[in-house]
């Protein structure tokens, strides 16, 4: 039975189509995959049904009836709610007051009712009373782990029964372990009946948590298939419109043994005892779960936030950088994946977004915008930006090309070395391979490359050697033969790194 | 594709639709005066206009680059600054044409050394710059009383009161041309300097200019030290201007240079705006004015209608922004 269909349903932005004909239908009971290439419209989709969007054509039928939805409290007063992954959460009011943000009970008076406030939040907690703990109505959201704001966050959709909840990609920012908590919690969801409209970027999900997936392309919906009947490479298969192989390593490990960086016994916040060296023109991978100290090392090195003890040497010269800008000026770049934070600056435009560092590196005080504009452009080509022009304002890029900008903008620094900080967190697969091409280029010339990413795929595929980290500390380091998901795994999931 | 090849226009679009837009309200305003009261738009007229906008575009230059640097920053102390500069340039040259160059620095490297402290106090002791800058006003207030015991003292120069109120070529004083140089100069800044750009990376997002290498303090001390000194300079021409000074002398420029920031498209958030707007805001604002004088209404009524058009002018830039986004 369907409970929620959109059908034929368009959308430009401008002059972007985001939408050119997009079919979906939901069945009660059923949680049902989003996948497909950033910018392919399936989060367009979704702000469409909830009401925060407009579709310019297509229609939305909730149990049959045409629906328009002007906002999204309006959708979810009709049962349709959204989840916003630890965005929607204020961390200095209580659980109770936080799921009854929107709507508190009011007394006669209609003020806020707070005794009814409390037992209706009590009741709530009951339903994942497993799964949160002994948490009640009256804790301070500031005070959770972050498992339990998960749940608290889910409560917060289901206080309106919502019959329909979409999820945007919830597990992005979350380790393996949280991962599974979240789909416990999903799985409950889907077992009392409600129907479920799930947008993810990893495969492994689509096929742990999904009654069926509807693959997105350039705005359309290509092919709605049950998961039983299908398989990794049909799905990414019909997301690419071409088949393309499993892992497989695509590089040599490079011939040049002398040594780009070495660190020796480092330490640092959430790290510790760190020795490696970066040989000219590899790529040392960092594996592990998702925070075990790849990211706090990574940023030590480049000298953002805290500073490392231990010794460290770049070209054979001591480097201990004060501050971004003497690593900078030492031949170091640093992209990261959280664009948003540490990435682009948003309302500018692309040529500043491209050339911030640049002058760093220089230490030029005149901006000469001709010569820099034909150095950015062909880093541009090189990457295969697409952008209106270098005067466009970042903000109007659509997520992939935001982020060759930031990798752009270290990449007409010409690094020595190039730090990568999970830097394909939800981007697409277009970009992540367009990545993937130019660090085996730069490695060519010489380039040498410390990769964190939170894909265990990416890794296999791109590193030549691999320091597995467990709580702070490198507790294998793979080489030749032993690089392999199994033994990433393994040291991964050891029980204690020390 | 070839974002480089395309590149053929002079900056971001919205930036340039603003202009646009101030540069009509200005051409619309002028209308109206001649229209209100004939011989509003006269020669004569408009240059004494202009003049009064330069007094306001020196100090709201400075006010411009401190909001563009982000983080709620906003100079309130310009008022102080502005009476400070007034009052030093006044006593360093007392009337001798000989000591106008040495009174101009003093004057200068006092303002810009107290901005500096505004600075300091918004980046090492982290106070929001609205309070910083707000007691800096009223410390700066208290020191010219007891500098002054009350009493008004310094003298402008002859050739200082020339400057600012007498033709010089084409009938136009000398001041204009400062300020047209001056213009060009902040605009040229902001547009390509890596001075310039390290002042929007900062504002946009403080974070990711970090990790760029921008020296985020250094920065940000300089730009309250910048609008110190910008406000100093005013103070230095007001005292062209008027002859003598008196205490407060700086106090009623102090919200203009705020709005004519605000009008010129600059955002209060930081990060997005350019000078040129900032010069158009400082002649729409001492048109209104103007407009409003010649109108004949009391002043609390002046004062309503002022403050009503501020909030309608805003409202259009708002819809604006709004639409480009």
């Amino acid at each position: 039975m369907t409970v929620l269909e959109a059908a034929d349903v368009h959308k430009r932005f401008g002059g972007v189509v985001a939408l050119a004909g997009a079919n979906l239908e939901l069945a009660a009971g059923e949680v049902h995959v989003l996948i497909g290439a950033n910018g392919c419209g399936k989060s367009t989709l979704c702000k469409i049904i909830t009401g925060s969007v407009f579709a310019d054509r297509g229609t939305i039928r909730l149990d049959g009836r045409a629906m328009r939805f002007r906002t999204p409290s309006e959708a979810a007063r009709a049962g349709v709610g959204v989840f916003y992954q630890e965005l929607s959460l204020i961390p200095q009011l209580t659980v109770a007051e936080n799921l009854f943000l929107r709507r508190p009970p009011r007394s006669r008076a209609g003020l806020v009712d707070r005794r009814r406030l409390r037992r209706e939040a009590s009741r709530a907690l009951e339903r994942f009373a497993g799964a949160i703990g002994d948490i009640g109505p009256d804790h301070l959201v500031a005070d959770l782990s972050a498992d339990q704001r998960q749940v608290v966050e889910i409560l917060k959709v289901l206080v309106d029964e919502p019959r329909v909840i979409l999820f945007d990609e919830p597990t992005a920012a979350l380790d393996n372990r949280q991962v599974e908590v979240f789909f416990d919690l999903v799985d409950a969801l889907r077992r009392e009946g409600r129907s479920i409209i799930f947008i993810s970027h990893r495969m492994d999900e689509v096929f742990r948590i999904g009654d069926r997936v509807t693959v997105f392309r350039n705005g359309e919906s290509v092919a709605t298939m049950h998961i039983a009947d299908t398989d990794k490479d049909e799905v990414v298969e019909k997301m690419l419109g071409t088949r393309i192989e499993a892992v497989e390593r695509r590089r040599d490990a490079p011939k040049a043994a002398d040594v780009a960086m070495r660190a020796e016994a480092i330490g640092g916040t959430h790290f510790d005892d760190v020795s490696f060296d970066l040989r000219r023109g590899e790529i040392l991978g960092l594996g592990g779960l998702h925070g075990q100290g790849q990211s706090s090392l990574l940023r030590a090195l480049f000298g953002a936030d805290n500073a490392f003890s231990g010794s460290v040497a770049v070209g054979g010269e001591v480097y201990r950088p004060r501050g971004p800008r003497d690593a900078i000026r030492a031949g170091v770049a640093y992209v990261s994946g959280d664009r948003g934070r540490d990435g682009v600056f948003p309302v500018r435009p692309v040529f500043e977004n491209f050339v911030a560092a640049l002058l760093t590196r220089r230490r030029r005080a005149r901006l000469d915008r001709r010569a820099l504009s034909a150095e950015v452009g062909a880093v541009g080509d090189r990457l295969k930006l697409r952008a209106a022009s270098l005067d466009a304002l970042i903000s109007e890029l659509s997520g992939g090309n935001q982020q060759k900008v930031v990798i752009g903008r270290w990449l007409v620094n010409e690094p020595r070395i190039l730090l990568l900080d999970d830097p394909t967190k939800g981007i697409d697969l277009n970009t992540k391979s367009d990545l993937y091409r130019i660090l085996d280029e730069l490695c060519m010339e010489g380039v040498s490359v410390v990769f964190y990413s939170s894909e265990e795929r990416e890794l296999l595929a791109n590193a030549d050697r691999i320091a597995v980290f467990n709580g702070g500390r490198v507790v294998d380091l793979l080489e030749g033969e032993r690089v392999s998901e199994l033994n990433l795994y393994r040291a991964a999931f050891a029980a204690e790194g020390h | 594709m070839s974002a480089a090849r395309e590149r053929t226009r002079s900056g971001p679009r919205w930036y340039r639709h603003s202009l646009v837009l101030t540069l009509a309200i200005i051409v619309v305003l002028f209308a109206a005066g001649e229209t209100l009261s004939p011989g509003f738009a006269a020669p004569g007229q408009v240059i004494y206009l202009l003049v009064t906008a330069s007094l306001l575009g020196f100090v709201a230059a400075g006010q411009n680059l401190v909001i563009l640097g982000g983080r709620e920053g906003i100079d309130l102390s310009v008022g102080g600054m502005i009476s400070l500069g007034a009052l030093i340039a006044g006593n360093v040259m007392d009337a001798s044409n000989a000591a106008i160059l040495p009174a101009l620095l003093a004057t200068l490297a006092g303002t810009f050394a107290l901005g500096a402290v505004n600075g300091l106090g918004v980046t090492f002791l982290r106070i929001p710059p609205l309070v910083m800058t707000l007691g800096m006003y009223g410390v700066i207030q208290g020191l010219l009383i007891v500098i002054t015991r009350g009493v008004p003292s310094g003298r402008a120069a002859p050739m200082l009161s020339a400057f600012v109120n007498e033709p010089l070529v084409l009938g136009i004083p000398g001041i204009l041309f400062a300020w047209a140089a001056f213009a060009a100069f902040v605009i040229w800044m902001l547009r390509s300097t890596a001075f310039g750009l390290r002042i929007y990376a900062i504002g946009a997002n403080e974070n990711a200019a970090a990790l760029s290498g921008v020296a985020i303090r250094r920065t940000r001390v300089l730009l309250f030290a910048l609008s110190g000194m910008c406000a100093g300079l005013t103070g230095f021409l007001v005292l062209g201007f008027s002859g003598n000074v008196f205490i407060g002398v700086g106090d009623q420029y102090m919200l203009p240079s705020i709005i004519a920031v605000v009008i010129g498209g600059t955002s209060l958030a930081g990060g997005i705006g350019g000078h040129h707007g900032t010069v158009a805001g400082a002649i729409v604002l001492v048109l209104l004015q103007s407009i409003l004088t010649t109108l004949n209404i009391d002043p609390s009524g002046r004062a309503m209608i002022f403050g009503g058009t501020l909030l309608l002018l805003m409202f259009f830039y708002g819809r604006q922004q709004r639409l480009r986004v």
